[in-house]
């Protein structure tokens, strides 16, 4: 086992507004391998909290979660080493601010991999590759990470990540942010990761065309709960999504309105263009 | 004279290379135009200059008349209100009231009239019951709500929204780009930078970056006819312009094209 939630509920606490439940009775399982999964909901629904669990950052409040064989509850204890459990769950947090803090991009890439017992120069390269692996050009790694612009501030952090080479991959809106052919580069870039390597990836996301095409699982979260573990294909077969806070794809949403318009018959759950564009010349040949 | 007239802006961070390189476009009064381009293309840096927070290297910009320069800024600004890419630069004080009431005390609006506006504008992006909250506590699309609670609250002639959207759910979006639609129909004049192709589908006009240049600006109807301003600019076609152009031009599919196209540009 990967990752599984038992029963876990955290609070956050402040001084001026007392406790707030972000999760709540939290079970979940996700296996080492080969996992792709989606997860979304509402704005302040607890996605980044339930994320910020699954490499340790924060301890539940109740119940339990282990990790890769680690038992962690809201105690600390001596005998786990968190260090090692944030090396094999790696988290990109959904700013990429709270993530780039040295001065020049390659040295922020290579935080991570000098952790491992590797010499510098094989942390360069590491951080080489995974600066174009996102996309950006060796004139970066010179670059100090916050004269970045947005998009490229997102990539840099994802780079850090991938050098680290982490056993699950955790990403917390990785393409908010990102111009459409990265978003494409980078979806590709996980996918690839998953089916090549096997590691298990989780990608927190707002995009319904993304849950739709890339993903085999997705956790819909909603006030606090997980109301949704399953198929992408099921959930959006459900009446009122925006009951949720959630949309349909827009390849449904253009089919149906097609449908509606000119009367037709058109099988309306299609993932891709390609497969839209099938369905309706079959429907226009008839 | 435009509303907003950019000459031949040209920026460069380090003196060096040209983050943008001899802009020049016109705004008019009213109108809401969207910009797309590649990530670092310059949108924001044009955002920035705008508002005046940059000092050009040359060309000179032009707000309502006036001539944006050091002396000028702070009265220009009070015509334009920017919601930044990043929520977390724009916030300053200790709680979500705070934050939304900041471009207000610039404005000296009197503290009745504030504190209305406060909930008004705080209710408008559903954030009403965190107005206590610290803004450093908010979740992701939270922060951005009350980023742009703040700027809405200003009531400017102009806004300029850099990537404003980007994190909130796509219920929220809906909801704040029908609110968004309510004031351009009340005459606000809308910049709004985003990567969402179905959010620029709303927009009069539409200015693509390249690399620190003007790639085109012009209708939205225009650039979404022209398929090599998607292919050269890391862009994707809205899913129903993509099927129209892949239909063949033939009569059995005149009908269904035409619809696809009514879809895409409904506003
Ligand atoms: N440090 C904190 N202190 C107090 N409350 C917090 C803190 N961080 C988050 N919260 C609250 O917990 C809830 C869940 O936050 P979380 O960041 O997990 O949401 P999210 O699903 O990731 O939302 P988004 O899509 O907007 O990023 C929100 O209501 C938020 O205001
Ligand atoms: N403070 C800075 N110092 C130096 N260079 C900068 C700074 N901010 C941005 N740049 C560079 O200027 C170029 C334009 O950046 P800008 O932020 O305007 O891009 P953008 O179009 O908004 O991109 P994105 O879609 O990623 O937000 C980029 O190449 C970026 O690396
Ligand atoms: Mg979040
Ligand atoms: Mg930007």
């Amino acid at each position: 086992m990967g990752i599984r939630f038992n029963q876990v509920s955290y609070d956050y606490s402040s001084f001026a507004q007392g406790l707030y439940t972000a999760i709540k009775d939290i079970n979940l399982e996700i296996t080492e391998k080969n996992e792709f999964i989606a997860l979304v909901g509402h704005t302040g629904s607890g996605k980044s909290t339930l994320a910020k669990h699954m490499n340790a950052l924060i301890f539940p409040t109740s119940g339990s979660l282990e990790i890769f064989g680690n038992i962690i509850t809201s105690k600390r204890s001596k005998k786990i080493k968190y260090n090692s459990i944030r090396k094999k769950v790696g988290l990109v947090f959904q700013f990429p601010e709270y993530q780039l803090f040295e001065e020049t991009v390659e040295k922020d890439i290579m935080f991570g991999p000098m952790n491992f017992k590797i010499t510098r120069d094989e942390a360069k390269i590491l951080a080489k590759e995974a600066l174009n692996l996102v996309g950006l050009d060796d004139t970066y790694l010179t670059r100090n990470p916050y004269n970045l612009s947005g998009g490229e501030k997102k990539r840099v952090s994802i780079a850090g990540i991938l050098a680290m080479d982490p056993d699950i991959l955790v990403l917390d809106e990785p393409t908010s942010g990102l111009d459409p052919a990265g978003k494409r580069v980078l979806m590709n870039l996980f996918k690839d990761i998953n089916e090549k390597t096997g590691k298990t990836i989780v990608i927190i996301t707002h995009d319904m065309d993304l849950v739709y095409q890339y993903f085999n699982r997705v956790l819909v979260m909603n006030d606090s709960k997980l109301i949704y573990d399953g198929l992408p294909e099921q959930l959006f077969k459900e009446k009122d999504l925006y009951i949720n806070h959630l949309d349909y794809p827009n390849t449904i949403k253009v089919l149906t309105y097609l449908n509606q318009k000119l009367n037709l018959n058109l099988n309306v759950y299609q993932k891709t263009n390609a497969d839209a564009l099938l369905e309706i010349k079959r429907a226009a040949k008839l | 004279m435009s509303y907003i007239e950019v000459k031949e802006l040209s920026y460069s961070y380090n003196n060096k290379t040209n983050v943008l390189e001899d802009i020049s476009i016109n705004i008019e009064k009213g109108e809401w135009i969207a910009i797309l381009g590649h990530n670092g293309s310059g949108k924001s840096t044009l955002a920035k200059a705008l508002v005046g927070l940059l000092e050009p290297a040359t060309g000179e910009i032009f707000i309502d008349g006036t001539l944006l320069n050091e002396d000028s800024a702070f009265e220009v600004r009070k015509k334009i209100g920017i919601v930044f890419q990043n929520p977390d630069n724009q916030f300053v004080g200790v709680t979500v009231r705070d934050d939304i009431a900041f471009g207000m005390e610039n404005l000296c609006v009197p503290r009745e009239e504030m504190l209305e506006k406060i909930k008004f504008f705080a209710k408008k992006v559903n954030m009403l019951d965190s107005l206590d909250k610290e803004p450093a506590n908010l979740s992701g699309g939270q922060k951005q709500r009350v980023a742009i609670a703040g700027i809405l609250a200003m009531q400017s002639d102009i806004i300029i929204f850099d990537e404003a959207t980007s994190m909130l759910d796509p219920f929220s979006r809906e909801e704040l780009v029908k609110y968004i639609k309510t004031l351009h129909k009340d005459g606000l004049t809308i910049i709004m930078i985003t990567h969402e192709i179905n959010e620029a589908l709303l927009a009069d006009r539409i200015l693509v970056m390249n690399k620190g240049k003007v790639y085109a600006f012009e209708e939205t109807e225009v650039i979404m006819k022209k398929k090599e301003v998607f292919t050269d600019n890391h862009l994707e076609l809205p899913v129903a312009l993509d099927l129209a152009n892949s239909l063949e031009e033939n009569e059995s599919h005149k009908e269904i094209r035409d619809k696809l196209w009514e879809y895409a540009l409904i506003k």
